[in-house]
Formats: C-alpha cells, sequence, structure tokens
C-alpha cells in the first residue's frame, strides 16, 4: 500500500516515537511521584537523571513528540478533510518544518547545556 | 480490531463496535490538546529553566499550585489514556498468540492503572509544605 516511500515512514516513526514516549512516561511519573518521599530520595533520583546520558535521552524524547504531535496532526487532516490523503507527502514535510522550528529551541538550550558540562550541582 | 482507515466515514463503517469508534475518536481529539499541553509543560521545563536546576524543591513548589495540579493531571490521564490505548493497537499488531497477547495487556493495563493512582497522589494527596 505504502510501497515503502514517505507514508511508511510517516507510520513507523510514529510508532516508534509512541512507544518511546510511553516508556519516557512512566519514569517520568516515577521520579516526580517520589517527591512524596521527601527530598533525600527525591533528590536522589533527580541527581541520578541529570547525568548527560539522560539529558541526550530528553532530546530524543522530546524530538519524539513533537514528530508524534505534528505527524498526529497531519493524520487527522488526513481523517477530516477531502484532500488530507491526496497531499499526505506535502503534509509530512509540512511536519518536518515544524518539527525544526520548535526543535532548535529545545536543542540549543538542552545541548548547549550539555556541552557546556551543566549537570546541576 | 482496531480501526484503520484513514476517513472518518471509512472508520465508522470499519468500527467493529461503538466502542473502537469512540477510541478512534477519542485519540484524535486528546492528540490535538496533547500537544498544546506537552509542547508548553516542554517548554516551561527545558527552555525557560535550566532542566538540571530541577529538584525536589522545584517539584514540590509546582505541585503545590492548583495551575498546575490541574494542568499536569490533564496530562497524566490523557497521556495514559492515549498511550495505554495507542499500544494496544500496536500489541494487535505484533502479538499474534492470544493467550501471550491478552496477558501481556494484563500486565500493560495494570502498570498504567497503578501510576495514574500514583500520580494523582503526587498530585492531590500530598502536602509538599510550600505555601
Amino acid at each position: 500500500m505504502y510501497r515503502g516511500s514517505e507514508g511508511q515512514w510517516a507510520f513507523y516513526l510514529h510508532r516508534i516515537s509512541g512507544i518511546g514516549i510511553l516508556v519516557f512516561l512512566v519514569l517520568h511519573v516515577l521520579n516526580i511521584a517520589s517527591a512524596m518521599w521527601g527530598p533525600e530520595v527525591s533528590n536522589a533520583f533527580m541527581k541520578f537523571y541529570h547525568q548527560p546520558v539522560f539529558q541526550l535521552g530528553l532530546l530524543v524524547l522530546i524530538a519524539g513528540v513533537l514528530y508524534h504531535g505534528f505527524n498526529g496532526l497531519r493524520i487527522i487532516l488526513m481523517d477530516f478533510t477531502t484532500w488530507g490523503v491526496r497531499y499526505q507527502r506535502q503534509l509530512w514535510y509540512g511536519v518536518w518544518v515544524l518539527f525544526v522550528v520548535f526543535y532548535l529551541p529545545f536543542l540549543v538550550k538542552i545541548g548547549g547545556g550539555i556541552l557546556g558540562g551543566s549537570h546541576g550541582d | 480490531m482496531a480501526i484503520k482507515s484513514k476517513r472518518y466515514q471509512e472508520a465508522r463503517l470499519e468500527a467493529s463496535t461503538n466502542l473502537e469508534l469512540y477510541w478512534w475518536v477519542f485519540m484524535r481529539v486528546s492528540g490535538v490538546v496533547l500537544v498544546f499541553l506537552l509542547i508548553g509543560h516542554m517548554w516551561m521545563n527545558a527552555v525557560l529553566v535550566d532542566l538540571n536546576s530541577i529538584d525536589y524543591d522545584y517539584v514540590a513548589k509546582r505541585l503545590s499550585q492548583t495551575t498546575w495540579k490541574v494542568y499536569d493531571w490533564l496530562i497524566l490521564a490523557l497521556a495514559l489514556l492515549h498511550g495505554g490505548n495507542g499500544l494496544r493497537y500496536v500489541l494487535d499488531d505484533w502479538v499474534r498468540d492470544p493467550a501471550k497477547r491478552f496477558w501481556t495487556k494484563v500486565v500493560i493495563y495494570s502498570l498504567l492503572a497503578f501510576l495514574f493512582f500514583l500520580g494523582s497522589l503526587s498530585l492531590f494527596n500530598y502536602d509538599y509544605g510550600v505555601n
């Protein structure tokens, strides 16, 4: 049906990013909820997650959220307009334009933090 | 089974049950809401502040304010439902053995229900002592 072109990539990336976001959500809720056990426990988790490797992971996560969100809007346009399916490829390029615009501030801020050796303490 | 149609009219025809159609609609509605909630959430906590400065005090202060209680709880509820149902579509595709699929779903739904409970407690049932 998709013959390995843009539509297929759009689909697989949507799936992979969705699964990735759900995995993050589990860790994120556990991390934030640890505040109920007080500052010692909570700050130990925070310090652990402030390691550069997790900041890098966060950059990947944010990319996933932005892609999944904008591609989701593309899916909705395909579902509810008469022209969406016909222009699905052009819409997908539009997704990437939005992605770049929104991702840059995060990349600069978080990437700059990693390169600048920011570890929180 | 999950709906594969790309058009609402076709989705209505393909839906095996009304419930499946409601899920199909829910994914779109919650998706739009989540796009805005999450961009705001990420912007506030990763661009406006240095995320490495986030510690217990920062979290306690945020979770003590009604605005962020409601905001974060909306994300929590919508994301768990949206993500849980999305994963159900994936498992229906990828896990062919009915028994394995059933038990995978039992484990995952339990975990997500536990997370919803834990997240809700930390938002509404704990006093961080911040005014």
